[in-house]
């Protein structure tokens, strides 16, 4: 792809200018606040458009910051490009009333107003892509320590998510402090739960013990139904006595009657005096021993009534006794059941997830998948990226480094041929030429069979003479449009030195 | 002739454990069954219904004692009793061995009896639960008898597991008034005819709405019935919508509103939904704190344009970060809050 030409309409500052780019190098070169910024923001506008921000964050956005001076509504301007076998004109208007995209192929004829066409056009490169690949800013650290933390940085989030602007590792700590908040909710209300079984179980405890001394309380009363021995017919046995006595004092009443009826009837017959005396008192005596045993029988009747009475007594209060400890024993229980109902539920609450579970486990599976995608990345990226870095690197610098190394932990060498160098030992110069081979080469994984154009802002204030003359051929060389931005000549000179053509662009 | 339905009592039944209400709930639950009592008490009805889960599990002979010297206190009012799935009859239920009092029938047998009220010409029919659960069709043929007055049926069921029951049938079948338990939300399946009391407290907190009884009456010849709210409580869900604007404040704030608005003794379950500032970290234990809530659902998504990000982003992590989500098709609720709990952690901590 190449840009052919642009014409800004409105944009920040610019108004009504027109600049023309060819293939190979182009230098668009100009004082400090002469506009290659604006440039560049609207090159990048062109392709991707400007989104509003949200809320407060918009008063500062990119669309307020290149908001036309004059004659706002028309905010944008247009862009000839050449892609494939085509060439096409798009004009955008990004006034977000009067928002305009016409993209028209100018042999074909056809005219799409949907920006999705573009990014069909585009293929790969996104507008997270074109920010990592395509155009290329300055190292944003002044001093040497800054610039290779800054290095391995880029490196570590280039390999682990082809984004630099990403930090993976502030987004596990963000990540993991939310499942951390979520956790300490959790384990609190699951410890209210368990304080909440754990009074139930005491309440269970309790109420069997009862049951404990109820049972020991129904022992007692067994012993004593037992001491009582006669067991449940207790009642008609001492009955069964009773009756036995009332026989006897009948049958002993009816004898001794009898008896004494007959002596003196036979005292009556007999006509010897002495022996009708004699029947007679035998008669009055049988009578009056019959009375005497008629009393002691009577007695112990009323003995076995008493001991009827006073056992039955005691029977029903130990029955009564042992009904009530029954009851008492089966209400327990009841009471412990229903406890343990409440149990059960608190269980069944326990088992269930709680809301702020669901929370870390949609965490940790946000965790898990950031790190398996990014892992794949890595594996992807990660070997090519080194490969081609070091051949750039090479390049660039005619063989005098030739190999960068990066390991495990994103820390780096550099092969100088006769040793390795860690990065913290090299000049800012070096680090600058690194970090310009690291730009290319992510530039290079991303672009296909039609490279995009690359277009540098003012990178190489930093490079020395040499330096700058290795990357200015190495580009030169490169089959891609490169649009490099600076406010120095050097850029100029050392080209037309080493006698590399390009077009210059004056702002 | 006039009566109050009721069903779902619960009693014993101790909601919300762990929270800092609870225990409250239990005292609550038999508090507002003795009320219903004290109007009855002071504004007679004939007849009261209760379908079934008077007790939330087996009653014990003091709570039974308890509620029978309850239902002597409304000598004027016959009370007709079922057990429902909860306080089933089993072969040790108190319920098989206890003398109620004179004003009080209970319906002992697990399949359709009938009985005869001694004032009212009113036949009330009703069965009890011996088992926690009766999956055969109880009532299906079930009629009423050809004799004058009114044929009341008392229910307890309605779920598969429970008594199916087809309410166009049981509508046919010819009964004037249907009184149902089980169902913990007020229902009606035919107007007059067949009602849902639902529970007169709520038991928890998915017992939503307004929770009492079902009051019938014949005017001018035709049975009349009205849900009465009674219940002391209920449990509310509250949403609030969320927009790109929110901050936890401006949450809290119509929270405050809504609960204030709705009555403070309430109990509430607050979702949360719409879109919310990507860079907003809610922190619902704070929300927890501003009454009686169960629980606080936060079903809201940061104000991302998944589309336009996956365009923007294509080729680097984020980008196959929202394609490995979006590939999946549907998402549970897990993964989708996955999608976005990834999607703020890359996006929100980025370098600029």
């Amino acid at each position: 792809m190449k840009i052919d030409k642009i014409m800004i309409r409105n944009f920040g500052k610019i108004h009504d200018k027109t600049l023309e780019l060819g293939d190979g190098i182009n230098v668009l070169y100009g004082e400090n606040e002469s506009g290659k910024t604006t440039i560049h923001t609207f090159l990048k506008g062109m392709f991707f458009g400007i989104s509003r921000s949200r809320g407060r964050a918009a008063k500062k956005d990119v669309y307020s910051t290149y908001e036309p001076w004059e004659n706002p509504a028309e905010y944008g301007g247009t862009m000839w490009f050449t892609q494939g076998d085509g060439s096409f004109r798009l004009t955008r208007n990004f006034e977000q009333n009067h928002q305009r995209f016409e993209l028209v192929e100018e042999d074909g004829g056809r005219t799409w107003d949907d920006p999705e066409a573009l990014a069909e056009l585009l293929g790969e490169v996104s507008e997270a892509v074109y920010d990592n690949t395509v155009s290329v800013g300055q190292l944003k650290s002044v001093t040497g320590t800054d610039l290779v933390h800054e290095l391995k940085n880029y490196i570590a989030s280039y390999e682990g998510t082809g984004d630099t602007s990403l930090d993976l590792g502030r987004a596990s700590q963000m990540l993991k402090m939310s499942r951390k908040g979520f956790q300490v909710q959790a384990d609190r209300t699951r410890k209210e739960l368990l304080k909440e079984q754990e009074k139930l179980d005491v309440g269970i405890d309790y109420l069997e013990k009862e049951i404990d001394s109820l049972s020991d309380k129904q022992r007692q009363i067994d012993e004593k139904k037992k001491s009582l021995r006669l067991g449940d017919s207790g009642g008609d046995v001492l009955e069964r006595h009773i009756r036995g006595a009332k026989k006897k004092k009948t049958l002993t009443m009816l004898l001794f009657g009898a008896a004494a009826v007959l002596f003196v009837l036979m005292g009556l017959v007999l006509t010897d005096t002495r022996m009708k005396i004699g029947s007679a008192a035998v008669g009055v005596i049988l009578l009056l021993i019959g009375i005497f045993r008629n009393q002691q029988l009577q007695k112990e009747i009323r003995r076995r009534r008493r001991m009827k009475e006073k056992w039955m007594a005691k029977n029903k209060k130990v029955r009564s006794d042992k009904g009530a400890v029954e009851s008492a024993i089966q209400d327990k229980r009841r009471q412990i059941e229903s406890v343990q109902v409440q149990r059960e539920e608190l269980e069944e609450q326990l088992r269930e997830m709680l809301p702020e579970e669901l929370e870390i486990d949609a965490i940790n599976l946000a965790m898990e998948t950031i790190e398996a995608l990014s892992s794949d990345m890595s594996d992807q990226v990660g070997r090519q990226l080194h490969d081609r870095t070091s051949r750039i690197l090479s390049e660039i610098t005619n063989g005098k480094y030739r190999d960068v190394r990066f390991d495990e932990a994103f820390q780096m060498t550099v092969n100088t041929g006769d040793r390795m160098v860690p990065l913290e030992g090299l000049s800012r110069g070096t680090l600058e030429q690194i970090y310009f081979s690291l730009r290319m080469a992510a530039g290079e994984l991303f672009l296909g069979p039609e490279p995009f154009p690359v277009i540098l802002d003012d990178i190489f204030g930093m490079y020395d003479e040499e330096r700058l003359s290795g990357v200015l051929r190495w580009l030169h060389q490169e089959k891609r449009q490169i649009i490099i931005s600076t406010c120095s000549r050097r850029e100029l000179d050392v080209l037309e030195k080493e006698q590399i053509p390009y077009r210059g662009l004056l702002l | 002739m006039k009566f109050i339905h009721l069903a779902d009592v619960h009693l014993g039944a101790s909601p919300d454990r762990g929270s800092s209400w609870n225990g409250r709930r239990e005292e609550e639950i038999w508090e507002t069954f003795r009320r219903l009592i004290g109007e009855i008490r002071d504004h007679p009805v004939d007849l009261l219904f209760i379908a079934g889960d008077l007790f939330h599990r087996q009653p014990l002979l003091r709570e039974l004692r308890e509620v029978n010297a309850l239902f002597q206190s409304i000598p004027d009012t016959r009370v007709y009793l079922i057990a429902g799935n909860h306080d089933y009859m089993r072969k040790d239920s108190l319920y098989r061995s206890f003398v109620w009092a004179d004003n009080v029938y209970f319906f002992k047998e697990e399949h359709l009896t009938s009985v005869k009220d001694p004032v009212c010409d009113v036949t009330v029919y009703g069965f009890s639960f011996h088992h926690q659960e009766i999956e055969r069709e109880l009532l299906f043929g079930a009629v009423p008898e050809e004799t004058d007055g009114l044929h009341i049926l008392l229910a307890h069921g309605g779920d598969d597991r429970h008594v199916p029951m087809n309410y166009r049938n049981l509508s046919a079948a010819g009964f004037d008034y249907v009184a149902c338990g089980h169902i913990h939300k007020p229902n009606m399946p035919a107007r007059d005819q067949i009602r849902f009391s639902g529970a007169l407290e709520p038991i928890d907190r998915n017992d939503t709405g307004p929770h009492g009884y079902v009051e019938g009456q014949i005017v001018r010849g035709r049975l009349r019935t009205r849900f009465v709210p009674f219940a002391c409580r209920s449990y509310l869900d509250v949403t609030i919508e969320t927009d790109e604007e929110t901050t936890q404040h401006s949450i809290e704030e119509e929270m405050k509103e809504a609960i204030a608005q709705n009555g403070p003794d309430n109990l509430y379950r607050i979702f949360l939904t719409g879109m919310r500032p990507p860079e907003l970290l809610l922190i619902p234990e704070r929300l927890k704190s501003l009454g009686n809530i169960t629980e606080v659902t936060d079903m809201t998504r940061p104000a991302y344009d998944l589309q336009a990000l996956l365009r923007q982003y294509s080729g680097t992590l984020v980008g196959d970060y929202i394609r490995h989500f979006q590939e999946k098709g549907e998402l549970s609720v897990v993964e989708e809050k996955a999608l976005y709990y990834g999607l703020v952690a890359l996006l929100e901590t980025g370098r600029p």
